[in-house]
């Protein structure tokens, strides 16, 4: 399992929104959070998104159980990780 | 006195005052160019005993009543601190506010029209700036609003610092540890308040 968390803001909104539209992937609202929940890992293609360059890579708030593997121009994937930090 | 206590009742830059070493450019640069009035000049012979040198403490109005200073001290030679890294020189400025693009364009057009063009402009998250390095070195930025800031925001900027406490308190601090802290925080905090989400 891997969580990642948005701020439920108008500019990251949409990472959880695209998340949302893979298998196995929930999406809760905790406190003014997202938490994109999903049974593997987590891929986000920045097209997808409409993100600028600025916003993109503020976008990520906080992760659980996983580590962000890739976060470039093109996607942003979390990685399932069984050692908590 | 009790209703003072812990009371946030600061009221923003009373003035920053940084030494100059190239006073013409600087008051040619802040005054022609960016058109910040001159405001306050302190006019000083040393101060007290021992050799503080003579000096000229000059002040602009950078808007709402806020300063922005300079130490010319005569006789006292340049310094630069060559050694700093570049990264850590360019992190330490000053970004003056603007409500509009349109504001920010025209401060843009001062600079291009000056020897000191405009260097870099950027779109950040909530504010779009404008970076100009003064006579001095010294990175300056004039940034304007893209959006309102609103109480999430505030909510996470406060669980990230905390987060940030936390993982600078231990050994060899990264942003995965952050990440994994910042997690763990809003799990605690917000803990049986999930709801599910759904994206029409």
């Amino acid at each position: 399992m891997t969580v990642l968390y948005v701020l439920d803001v108008d500019d990251f909104r949409p990472l959880a929104e695209v998340a949302s539209k893979a298998p196995d992937t929930t999406v809760r609202r905790r406190g003014p959070y997202l938490e994109v929940e999903a049974a593997g890992e987590i891929r986000i293609e920045r097209d997808a998104t409409g993100c600028r360059n600025a916003v993109w890579y503020s976008s990520v708030a906080a992760v659980e159980s996983g580590r962000v593997s890739r976060w470039d121009k093109v996607e942003l994937v979390v990685t399932p990780r069984g050692d908590a930090l | 006195m009790s209703t003072m206590e812990r009371a946030h009742v600061v009221r923003g830059v009373d003035h920053a005052a940084f030494p100059t070493f190239d006073p013409r450019g600087t008051i040619t640069f802040y005054r022609d160019v960016l058109g910040f009035p001159v405001v306050h000049a302190t006019c000083a012979l040393g101060w007290g005993p021992g050799d503080h040198p003579d000096f000229i403490h000059f002040f602009f109005d950078i808007g709402n009543g806020d300063r922005l200073a300079f130490f010319y001290y005569f006789g006292v030679e340049p310094y630069r601190d060559t050694a700093i890294p570049e990264l850590i020189h360019r992190a330490r400025h000053l970004a003056i506010h603007v409500d509009s693009e349109e504001h920010l364009q025209e401060y843009r057009r001062r600079l291009d029209a000056s020897d000191w063009p405009c260097e870099l402009q950027v779109r950040h998250e909530t504010v779009e700036s404008i970076y100009v390095t003064d006579p001095n070195g010294y990175l300056m930025e004039i940034t304007r609003p893209l959006r309102a800031i609103t109480v999430e925001d505030d909510i996470d900027a406060n669980v990230s610092v905390d987060a940030l406490m936390d993982v600078t308190g231990e050994d060899e601090p990264t942003l995965e540890k952050f990440f994994a802290r910042k997690a763990r925080l809003i799990a605690e905090r917000y803990a049986g308040e999930a709801e599910l989400v759904t994206f029409a």
